[in-house]
């Protein structure tokens, strides 16, 4: 596609990278025909051709976003779908990312936008914080329909009924692996998470460590910057990114690192894309090093002889997370290791949809987030399946909040199929006490 | 390119019309805010760009007829517009124009396997059509390269092909019946799930007229049950005369391929640099496609080996199983994003007869050579559809105009040899002045008469298909 | 008269002064209202034919024979296998490929391939007021342009006089077998013929007569692959009754071609419609149609009735979705029922504005489809 910056704007790094982005794309319209906002709405300006379009727009002429063009990128869940259906290899990932941090700079959004943002950068990236808050929202919840924002309704919502108590394993530590040791490994063991659902760090160190990793919680780590990231909070998600990337590079620099275990793949995403967020600026070296060996558990799992188990009678629904097939391209990993473990894999209609979580857009957007839950919740019940697995605490969390078949993270069945316990959730549906709801 | 001049005072009564449109539809579904109007100012042809006046999502028939009414009664132009993936132009808007999306005419309506048909809102997507139907082992036969996102409604407007219609043909032979909404907001249908007109075929005649005699909104379409199996085998050749000759020579043995697809060298190169499909480097490379039961396979493939062996090929690669067949499949499928890849592109549609090949595909390269850009040729053999693709840059001032010039060199010499100007994306705005050089005044005139009949006003899509002098008399007449 | 060329036939067009009756080879009766014969037969000649490219343009008048005769020889035929009016019309002269076109006249095979209107690729024509017009081409795609090839095809010669048509053909068939059900009800037959059209083995024709009580469904192709798809179709047929294979080229071309004239009719007293339908709506219409006995073909979306002299079939009917066309009666019959199916009132709008767009002295075929 043609664009008309000039060579004046080519020299900031980021608008040069827009417009070799924008002069990859041609304009096709392939990726209207995956992309979830695009199915729900119905509207090329909510779907990623439409957004590049405004995107081109305010970027080139250094335009003041406006309310409208805020709201149709605002409207992205950044699920990337666009991406892996694009044939031209437009990288929609970094062009959105650009234009959000454009946006959050030079657009003032109405007060109560600026609030319910600034609240959820202070909150959810920090454990201790979220906790505080989700045990709020649990008092809060008796007076939701009295909040006058549907999102912040959506919020109260949302929050769990039961809060697991803190998992020690989450703190820095190593685990001595339980075979004969393959690889050593770092698990990031992320933010959000462990507030929520202290199950899957648990389940996937038990995993690795019974594969032969030697596994590190490293010192200092903590959120991957996902969170403000995409709300172009770029300060910010610059500065957890950071200290990532110190704590890994000097685990990496002392007994050596194989890999970076990631078990929630939004996070994955971003971290293997720190390389490209530090480019130019002095952590680039690191950063890029920090990006070339982080992997999904899954990937890891590939490697390390899963053994093989008798078949189960028990049909698991594997979701896709959208982070994971589109944004890290992982497709086939989980179901093959689940297939392996012995358990029967069946997969919904539109597998490629996103189920709307997308970080925090449930939160920020819950008329269409609910939506796409409702499609994602019916496609995967569909199945008739006993439990449903999926990579990535988002996912779990807004699937789970649909449906009362138990929603459990791909690692806990492979934990339990090779010796684990049973995954809590599968536990309490059948005592009819329902987690994660 | 030159469009109508848009009606000053139309433009000015913008804000009554959407007043008026926004009390005729569900709220949401009127843009008019101008820079959300940008977004639907061109498809996927983006050399021309024009934003609409304001734009209509409608959701049903009712409501397309609802916003034909006004603008009739308004005398506004309307553009319709399916999933804006033309290669043409065919929705490109004019400024005094409302632009009528289909995009939220998305369901389907009724399936019927025992008669074998399913009907569906107009604004669903070809892929989904087959998407809606394959649990049950069926599929819906045209498959443009685009089928993935691109509307029926665009496929009916127009009557488009894909790669295996050598078989199944184009869109006009799987349309059984359609709901249309004339230019006055009269609903009517056409067809049904029967065959055949019981009268003029005018389901052929709305098949591929572009969005000029009305709105379809709902469509018929025949299903069929998918063959049991299908295998390529992949040959290269050293010379496109010999390519030509091997696919003559499969056609005359009684072979009837599902699919023969042709790529030359450039094309070659690009995509392996891209896809990396493992493909020899030559100068014309075959895929050609068989369908069937293993043994029927087996059957017509060794037939086609036979053939294609006779010819000294450079390669002779039979898929032996699903992944071997996706690999020769690769390239093909990524040729145009790998195209997309390295440059701008503009690509071209002319068919020539099959005969033909090697000479135009000789004078193409010596056209471009004079012109000093590059093309790269991709397309159906089989049925002698061409897609030249000539590789430019739309930031170089001054290449896009080389390119046009180029483009319309190539498709005159496709009409001398005896083919035609487009053989599956349509006239649309990008052929629009070449008209002429495959039809007579007295053609043009008898295809205008028509567009009379249907649209007396020529306020749908009227600045398409005809050069604006020869429609001129028309539209003047009109007013 | 009866031009020898095109342009002699844009003259005569042009020089009309009252209705004129066009016509191919003679071979079916169409009620236009007064006027001279204006014959295409003498405009013959295939012009063209290039097996590779699977071809065909010959003038409008050419013999279907000469037409034939010419694809046989390259081992190709006209897929759509056009009916013979001749038997059931009792009529003579030679099928001409214009008159083919005109009528849309297609055989059992329309089912799979199409009906002559899918294989046309282009056609030169004049129109009303003698202008000499061309629409489409000769290869394969074309999309250029409104598809006037079309609207001429099936326009009973009411829009122009065809001069030139231009056909894609198909390879011939090595192989050809019918598989015979026997006993079945009309709504099991029409069952039946959906199964099988609703398989992956091809089925090119699918017929039904019920007054023997045999369900015929026809495969054609290579040799291997016709006895491996019979087998495998009598296999899903299986709950229909046990299906008896007939293989064998020549009996399966007889049995086909009686099935395509309706020679069952030919020599029957009573009138003959031919009926368009979704298949599975074809048995109860049958029921109240008041016919004296039918024949499925397409699947049982082609249904032809013997009817009783001047009973209206449509009237018997009631309001349904298709239509039907009143093939052969009296003349008495012929002025009190049209014999085209009425069509809805915008419909019948718009056809009549096109028919004066490019015949505005209303000289073509005045009365018919009308």
């Amino acid at each position: 596609m043609q664009t008309n910056f000039s060579a004046e704007q080519l020299q900031d790094p980021g608008t040069a990278r827009a417009n070799e982005i924008l002069r990859a794309c041609v304009h096709c319209g392939f990726c209207t025909a995956t992309c979830p906002t695009y199915q729900v709405l119905g509207d090329e300006l909510d779907s990623p051709r439409g957004r590049i379009y405004l995107m081109k727009d305010m970027l080139e002429n250094e335009r003041v976003p406006d309310e409208k063009t805020v709201t149709h990128i605002d409207r992205c869940l950044s699920c990337l779908a666009c991406m892996t259906t694009c044939p031209s290899g437009v990288h929609y990932m970094h062009l959105v990312d650009h234009a959000r941090d454009y946006i959050e700079r030079h657009y003032d959004r109405p007060w109560s936008d600026r609030a319910l943002r600034w609240i959820l950068s202070k909150i959810l990236p920090y454990p201790m914080r979220f906790r505080l808050a989700l045990l709020g929202a649990r008092i809060g919840r008796p007076f939701a329909r009295l909040m006058p924002d549907a999102r912040l309704r959506a919020m109260l919502e949302m929050a769990p009924r039961q809060i697991p108590p803190v998992s020690r394993n989450d703190d820095p530590q190593t685990f001595a692996p339980e075979a004969p040791r393959k690889k050593r490994v770092a698990l990031m063991t992320g933010c959000a998470q462990r507030a929520l659902n202290t199950d899957i760090n648990d389940a996937t160190i038990r995993l690795l460590t019974r594969l032969g990793c030697e596994v590190v919680v490293a010192e200092g780590a903590g959120c991957c910057g996902a969170l403000t990231h995409h709300m172009g909070k770029t300060g910010e998600s610059h500065a957890t990114a950071a200290k990532n990337i110190r704590a890994w590079v000097a685990e990496m620099d002392g007994k050596g690192l194989d890999a970076i275990v990631i078990n929630t793949s939004g996070c994955g995403t971003t971290v293997k894309d720190y390389g490209h967020m530090f480019r130019g600026e002095p952590l680039a070296e690191d950063a890029a090093r920090v990006s070339a060996i982080a992997r999904d558990v899954s990937e890891v799992l590939m490697e390390l002889d899963l053994p093989e188990g008798a078949p189960k009678d028990l049909t698991v629904a594997y979701h896709a997370a959208c982070s994971l097939q589109h944004g890290q391209q992982i497709k086939t990993h989980p179901k093959d290791l689940l297939k392996r473990a012995g358990f029967s894999i069946v997969e919904p209609a539109d597998a490629h949809l996103c189920c709307g979580s997308a970080g925090t857009y449930n939160l920020m957007q819950p008329a269409i987030s609910k939506q796409l839950k409702d499609r994602k919740v019916q496609t995967l019940e569909a199945a008739t399946p006993d439990v449903i697995a999926a990579g990535n605490i988002g996912c779990m969390m807004q699937i789970g909040g649909g449906t009362d078949v138990p929603v459990v993270h791909t690692a806990e069945l492979l934990d339990w199929a090779t010796g684990g316990p049973k995954p809590p959730a599968m536990r309490a549906a059948q005592t009819g006490v329902p987690i994660l709801r | 390119m030159e469009m109508p001049e848009p009606d000053a005072d139309v433009v000015s009564r913008k804000g009554h019309l959407v007043e008026r449109l926004q009390n005729a539809l569900p709220p949401g579904a009127v843009i008019h805010d101008t820079t959300e109007l940008r977004a639907y100012e061109c498809d996927a042809l983006t050399a021309y760009t024009c934003p609409p006046l304001c734009a209509v999502l409608p959701t049903s028939t009712e409501e397309v007829a609802a916003v034909l009414r006004i603008c009739h009664d308004e005398g506004v132009p309307v553009v319709p517009r399916g999933a804006g993936t033309s290669l043409a132009g065919g929705a490109l808007a004019t400024a005094d124009a409302v632009m009528l999306g289909t995009a939220r005419l998305n369901a389907v309506i009724e399936t019927n396997y025992d008669d074998r048909y399913i009907r569906v809102q107009s604004g669903r997507t070809n892929l989904s059509v087959t998407g809606a139907v394959e649990e049950r082992g069926f599929f819906y036969a045209p498959d443009p390269s685009s089928q993935l996102a691109c509307a029926i409604a665009g496929n009916i407007a127009m009557n488009s092909g894909g790669a295996h219609c050598l078989k199944y043909g184009v869109t006009t032979n799987n349309l059984l019946g359609v709901t249309m909404v004339l230019v006055d907001g009269t609903v009517t249908e056409i067809g049904g799930a029967h065959l055949d007109a019981g009268g003029l075929d005018l389901l052929g005649l709305i098949c591929g007229s572009e969005g000029q005699l009305g709105v379809v909104t709902e469509a018929t379409l025949r299903i069929l049950h998918k063959p049991e199996g299908a295998r390529p085998v992949l040959m290269g050749y050293d010379s496109s005369e010999v390519a030509g000759q091997v696919v003559n020579d499969i056609i005359k043995a009684g072979v009837l391929p599902v699919a023969i697809e042709f790529m030359d060298r450039p094309c070659i190169e690009a995509t392996e640099a891209f896809a990396k499909a493992g493909y020899p480097m030559c100068e014309a490379l075959l895929i050609v496609e068989v369908e069937g039961s293993d043994a029927e396979i087996d059957e017509q493939l060794g037939l086609i080996m036979q053939i294609a062996a006779r010819h000294d090929p450079v390669e002779l690669r039979e898929a032996k199983d699903a992944d071997e067949a996706g690999r020769i499949w690769l390239g093909r499928k990524s040729a145009f994003g790998a195209m997309g890849q390295i440059n701008d592109y503009m690509c071209l549609d002319g068919t020539i007869p099959v005969s033909e090949l090697p000479f135009v595909l000789r004078r193409i390269a010596e056209l471009a050579q004079e012109y000093g850009l590059a093309v790269a040729n991709v397309f159906h053999a089989g049925d002698g559809n061409m897609h030249p693709l000539i590789l430019y840059n739309a930031n170089t001032p001054g290449e896009q105009e080389k390119c046009e010039a180029l483009g319309a060199d190539i498709l005159r010499l496709c009409v001398e040899v005896g083919g035609c100007l487009t053989g599956e994306h349509g006239v649309g705005i990008e052929k629009r002045d070449l008209m002429l050089v495959q039809y007579g005044p007295d053609d043009l005139d008898a295809q205008m008469a028509v567009k009379d009949v249907f649209d007396p006003a020529w306020l749908l899509n009227a600045a398409k298909v005809f050069p604006l002098a020869a429609s001129k008399s028309h539209r003047i007449a009109a007013e | 008269m009866s031009p020898i060329s095109e342009y002699e036939l844009a003259e005569a067009l042009a020089g009309a002064h009252g209705p004129l009756r066009i016509r191919g080879g003679g071979t079916r009766t169409l009620d236009v209202d007064g006027g001279d014969t204006l014959s295409t037969g003498q405009m013959t000649g295939i012009t063209l034919h290039e097996p590779g490219a699977l071809t065909l343009v010959a003038k409008a008048g050419t013999p279907v024979s000469d037409i034939r005769a010419a694809l046989r020889a390259e081992n190709q035929r006209l897929a759509f296998e056009p009916m013979d009016h001749r038997p059931l019309l009792g009529t003579t002269g030679a099928p001409t490929i214009g008159g083919v076109v005109a009528g849309n006249v297609s055989g059992p095979r329309r089912i799979a391939v199409g009906a002559a209107r899918d294989f046309m690729l282009g056609v030169r024509f004049v129109d009303g007021t003698g202008r000499i017009l061309k629409n489409g081409g000769r290869v394969m795609k074309n999309v250029t342009g409104y598809d006037l090839v079309r609207l001429l095809t099936g326009s009973h010669g009411t829009l122009g006089v065809l001069s030139e048509v231009s056909l894609k053909v198909l390879p011939d068939v090595d192989a050809a077998a019918t598989l015979l059900l026997s006993g079945l009800s009309d709504t099991q037959a029409v069952k039946a013929l959906s199964a099988g059209l609703g398989s992956p083995f091809e089925i090119t024709g699918a017929a039904h007569d019920p007054e023997a009580g045999e369900t015929r469904l026809r495969i054609e192709g290579f040799a291997n692959s016709v006895t491996y798809r019979a087998g495998r179709l009598r296999d899903l047929l299986a709950p229909f009754g046990r299906a008896e294979v007939q293989e064998g080229k020549a009996g399966t071309a007889e049995t086909w071609a009686a099935i395509r004239d309706v020679t069952d009719f030919a020599d029957r007293a009573g009138d003959v419609w031919r009926l368009s339908v979704k298949p599975s709506d074809a048995p109860a219409l049958v029921a109240r149609s008041g016919a004296e006995t039918v024949r499925y073909d397409w699947g049982g979306g082609l249904v032809w009735l013997l009817m009783p002299e001047g009973v209206d079939l449509r009237a018997n009917l009631g309001p349904f979705k298709g239509h039907a066309t009143l093939i052969r009666a009296d003349e008495e019959t012929r002025r009190a029922l049209p014999a085209f199916q009425p069509e809805n009132p915008v419909l019948a709008r718009l056809t009549a504005e096109l028919r004066a767009k490019f015949d505005p002295r209303g000289v073509l075929n005045p009365g018919v489809m009308a």
